[in-house]
């Protein structure tokens, strides 16, 4: 297999890790060759926490003649390819008394409503990230990627009796089960070509996951030998090592022989500078998607009721401060400092993944569903009507980006919806209230 | 009266019932949708007829409670490998992060979950751990002969077994490990490549990543001691965040451990060891918010002399105070007017205390200089109890409640707002957030919060001393008048009331029993906690005193299982 088929590393070494260079037919990795020639359609997700300042996001035309306002002017370069969506509801999100930021994070990407509880019985819902994770096993070595800037803050306290789980996690496996982000770009990074080595052998290869799945044999018995012995509450426990387990074989399996038909270059650093981290999160979102490493991948820029503090921008007080706003000028303007820088991070994946060239020469950006979103629309009214959400790309056909479409309540459940039946899936229904696709997303 | 208290946040649970019904008139006729949602007291029960004595539930029968699986969090892993492994490069600070508990530790068994990303993780550390250790050698206790590797390999791999599984290995488990070594044989490979996989295999089984506690009869909830090798364990994890070192291992094997004498030895012993610091970054860095120090953002322009030295001074001086009541034995309730801290240069000048001479902290006395003794006074607890910008005397009287009298107040009610600008330029804060508070509705609560963070506010947001606000100009009053009607005059006249405050001991005991046992306390530790607390007060209420009162507890030497069907 190895010697098969030319590898694209021989070509791509020294040129730098990130180089949008045209791949030829047969450079492509296996997964996608034993597909027809269209490019694989790929899902990002884009969080950003506290909600948006909507005075000024929201353009005032609709159609193709909407207008740059000041918060999305950093899309200027991909404005074409971008969908403005307004007026889209989320109620699922919608908590019981207070607790907006957590039920919202934890809605994001489920259209659930969130079990109140600050214990150990989450409950929520599969995040639309997930089913298609699900759907597309085995089509790629990482069912999806899931990053962010914000670890744990390491002190109690999440949102009124929410559990931290819920404010810090948008993928959902199961309803009881986030899957937890990176925050570490240089881990993500090794993780990513972690298992790789140009040099070795077929043979080499095949024994290596062999022994590989020798030690992860072992440890599976011992999970099941002790299972029997536990009670019901740790039995559980148990059945989430042996689903990790699980899934850790097929990721042996998934091994190639040539590593990813690509060039990582180097690893990024790690970073504490939310900017430089946030860049590098995109890069290797990017990176992944170009090595087909994943097709779905979901990044949350702080966590739910973030406090961070962007100085870098003149601004003193915490995100989630500002976004009490009480209607006060000063408060809007940096909110709308914070939310153009937003947008700007969010463009620059935009640009990025449009400069990624793919077989047919159509770019990463035309095959993708990038999705922006936060948990409530404006911070201090904590709205769940009227959410800011964009969305990029043209989905492989499926959407008529460069357009701003109205919307009178319609819930973000059948956007998603919409987005799940263009990644390939037939689903008809999601979530608590979504019932069928969207309406004018495609001309 | 009991104090109820569930699994929910415990100490939001002890708040005055009138807090609790004025909160719910802030939500107008929602009265029903908070009691569902904030934990409220029981009304005290009305004796009927007094010549029936109801039985003491503290003299029946105790449920010592279960603790769950206990996954290994992120820092107990890092010290695991450390003292197993002499590795120090601290792998787990790229698995994902642990989720924190309503119980305010990251320790608890019942939120440590597995996922396949930790999986993945732990898979591609033990592959490193493993290379790192042969190479130096670490766990090569005998050389693998060419001839028969076997003898050697058995001897190491059990070696290594009963330090990382905590317990001995039965010669099945033993027998297993040594099938790696056949296997990499008959694949033409050298024993000692299927020695480094055993290796693996060890440090990725469920025996290592979870700290396995077995019950005789896993659905009953009759309650049994502990086995000495689980009593290692939580010792171990308790005082060190860590695996269990020779000594105790072999006071386990032989039996002994649990036997009051012994037990207390070994608890005077590991908390003189170094490794006890882990006992101060983790449960004090997370009982008093000191891990929050490292976050914290004070405004540059406002407070532009808060820099990382002084970040890491501050820090270094409550680790260091609060190390000192540990190995120095002090009594608890000292913690609020000591007269030592430590301080370096950069912090003393920042305080206004004579210069040490040092760039490192030094033990210093706070002779003349009674507004800074006590943790309320430190730098690090009053710089994480403030905004960017400003004191909140909100936060710190809210991390007082929290913290040392497990009486927290529900959260606000939702779209209250925060407080207004200020009409009045010259107006104090104080004075802003008397006229916010004037709708009884929230004076309810805040009646309880605000006064003792008024008594705080000659210290700014970054701990310095002040008379005056910086902004407005306008005079600090540092007076208040707690809800129990008592008045007091700033700081040195908040203390003493603290210091005597009924509810102190039994509050740090509540924290210091749940981060050793790793969960959330329920209304069946009342009884533990009174008589934890009870004993270590009769010894005269020192650190050690309650640390080995806890050790001994029931809930902390013994278990039980749980009925099937229910839930945890």
């Amino acid at each position: 297999m190895r010697h098969t088929s030319l590898s694209r590393r021989t070509l791509l070494r020294g040129t730098g890790a990130l180089m949008a260079l045209p791949l030829l037919e047969a450079m492509l990795p296996r997964t996608v060759r034993a597909e027809t020639t269209a490019a694989p359609r790929r899902l990002a997700v884009f969080y950003v926490p506290c909600g948006i300042h909507m005075a000024k996001w929201t353009p005032s035309a609709a159609g193709q003649g909407w207008a740059l306002t000041p918060t999305l002017q950093p899309l200027a370069p991909v404005k074409e390819d971008v969908l403005v969506l307004t007026g889209l509801s989320h109620w699922p999100g919608k908590p019981e008394l207070n607790g907006h930021h957590a039920a919202g994070t934890a809605a994001f990407l489920t259209c659930a409503h969130a079990r109140k509880t600050a214990g150990t019985d989450i409950y929520v819902g599969i995040s639309m990230d997930q089913m298609l994770a699900k759907h597309l096993q085995g089509a790629t070595r990482f069912p999806s990627l899931e990053l962010g800037n914000d670890a744990g803050t390491g002190v109690r306290a999440c949102d009124a009796n929410y559990s931290c789980a819920y404010a810090y996690n948008i993928a959902w496996a199961g309803p009881s089960s986030p899957r937890p982000k990176e925050t570490r770009p240089r881990a993500v990074f090794n993780r990513l070509f972690a298992g790789i080595d140009p040099g070795e052998t077929q043979a080499q290869l095949e024994k290596r996951r062999m022994y590989g799945r020798s030690i992860l044999d072992f440890v599976r018995d011992d999970a099941r030998v002790l299972q029997g012995r536990l009670g019901a509450t740790d039995r559980r426990k148990l059945d989430e090592y042996l689903t990790s387990v699980r899934e850790l074989e097929g990721r042996i399996d998934e091994l190639e022989p040539d590593g990813p038909v690509c060039q990582p270059g180097e690893a990024p650093a790690n970073t504490d500078d939310v900017r430089a981290k946030t860049r590098a999160m995109m890069d290797l979102i990017v990176l992944a998607f170009q090595c087909d490493l994943t097709r779905v991948a979901t990044f949350m820029l702080g966590n739910g009721r973030s406090d961070r503090v962007y100085d870098f921008l003149g601004l003193s007080d915490t995100h989630h401060t500002y976004s009490h706003h009480q209607r006060l000028q000063t408060n809007y303007e940096a909110l709308a400092k914070i939310d153009r820088w937003e947008v700007e991070q969010y463009a620059y994946l935009l640009q990025r993944l449009k400069a990624v060239r793919e077989t047919d020469g159509s770019t990463l950006l035309d095959s993708a569903f990038v999705y922006f979103g936060s948990e409530v629309e404006d911070g201090n009214a904590h709205g769940h009507t009227n959410m800011p959400v964009l969305l990029a790309g043209r989905g492989g056909g499926a959407l008529t980006p460069g357009r701003h479409v109205r919307y009178s309540g319609e819930p973000i459940s059948n956007l998603f919806i919409s987005m799940m039946q263009g990644m390939g899936t037939n689903v008809s229904t999601f979530g608590d209230d979504g019932s069928g696709p969207l309406r004018d997303l495609k001309e | 009266m009991r104090r109820q208290r569930h699994r929910s946040r415990g100490p939001e649970v002890w708040v005055g019932l009138a807090c609790v019904l004025l909160l719910a008139d802030c939500y107008g006729n929602s009265t029903q949708k908070v009691s569902a949602t904030v934990p409220q007291p029981k009304p005290p029960s009305e004796p009927v007829d007094s010549n029936v004595v109801p039985p003491d539930p503290c003299r029946q029968q105790r449920d010592p409670g279960r603790v769950s699986l206990h996954r290994l969090n992120r820092a107990e892993y890092d010290n695991t490998v450390r003292d197993l492994l002499g590795d120090t490069t601290r792998p787990a600070r790229d698995f994902p992060s642990d989720d924190i508990s309503s119980a305010g530790f990251d320790n608890d068994a019942d939120v440590l979950s597995m996922s396949p990303l930790l999986m993945e993780k732990a898979s591609s550390a033990a592959a490193q751990l493993v290379e790192e250790a042969w190479k130096k050698h670490t766990v090569r206790s005998c050389e693998l002969g060419a001839e028969d590797p076997m003898p050697c390999a058995r001897e190491l791999l059990s070696r290594f077994a009963r330090r990382a599984w905590r317990r001995p290995v039965a010669a099945s488990e033993l027998e297993r490990l040594l099938s790696f070594v056949t296997l990499a044989r008959q694949e033409g490979d050298a024993a000692e490549l299927g020695v480094k996989l055993a290796l693996r295999a060890v440090i990725l089984s469920p025996h290592f990543l979870y700290r396995v506690e077995l019950d005789p009869a896993p659905a009953s909830r009759t309650p049994h001691p502990l086995t000495d090798a689980e009593l290692a364990a939580r010792l171990a994890y308790f005082l060190w965040s860590s695996t269990p070192d020779e000594p105790l291992q072999a006071l386990a094997e032989a039996g002994t451990l649990h036997e009051p004498g012994v037990l207390e030895q070994q608890v005077r012993r590991m908390l003189s060891d170094p490794k006890a610091q882990a006992l101060v970054e983790n449960f004090a860095g997370q009982w008093l918010y000191l891990r929050a120090v490292d976050t914290a953002a004070p405004d540059p322009v406002l407070f532009p002399s808060f820099d990382e030295p002084l970040r890491h001074a501050m820090r270094q001086e409550t680790e260091l105070f609060f190390r000192e009541f540990l190995t120095s034995n002090r009594p608890l309730r000292d913690m609020l007017d000591a007269d030592f801290t430590y301080v370096n240069d950069r912090l003393a000048a920042h305080y206004g205390l004579p210069l040490p001479g040092s760039e490192a902290p030094q033990r210093v006395s706070l002779e003349g200089h009674p507004e800074r003794r006590g943790l309320l006074a430190q730098g690090s607890v009053l710089t994480v109890t403030s905004l960017p910008t400003r004191t909140s005397p909100v936060k710190r009287g809210v991390w007082v409640l929290e913290a040392l009298l497990c009486s927290a107040p529900p959260p606000p009610p939702p779209n209250v707002e925060g407080l207004p600008p200020a009409v009045d330029p010259g107006a104090s804060l104080r004075q802003r957030m008397e006229q916010h508070r004037s709708s009884p509705v929230c004076a309810g609560c805040h009646h309880l919060m605000d006064p003792i963070g008024f008594g705080l506010e000659n210290f700014d947001a970054i701990g310095r001393w002040r008379l005056t606000e910086e902004g407005s100009g306008a005079r600090v009053d540092a007076s208040g008048t707690l809800p129990d009607g008592k008045t007091f005059e700033g700081v040195t006249g908040l203390r003493p009331l603290l210091k005597g405050d009924a509810r102190l001991s039994e509050c740090i005991t509540h924290q210091v029993l749940t981060y050793a046992l790793g969960r959330g306390l329920t209304e069946a530790d009342t009884c533990a906690v009174a008589d934890i607390t009870r004993q270590a007060e009769a010894h005269g209420g020192r650190w050690q005193d309650l640390i080995i009162a806890i050790t001994r507890s029931e809930p902390f030497t013994h278990r039980r299982g749980e009925p099937e069907g229910n839930k945890p």
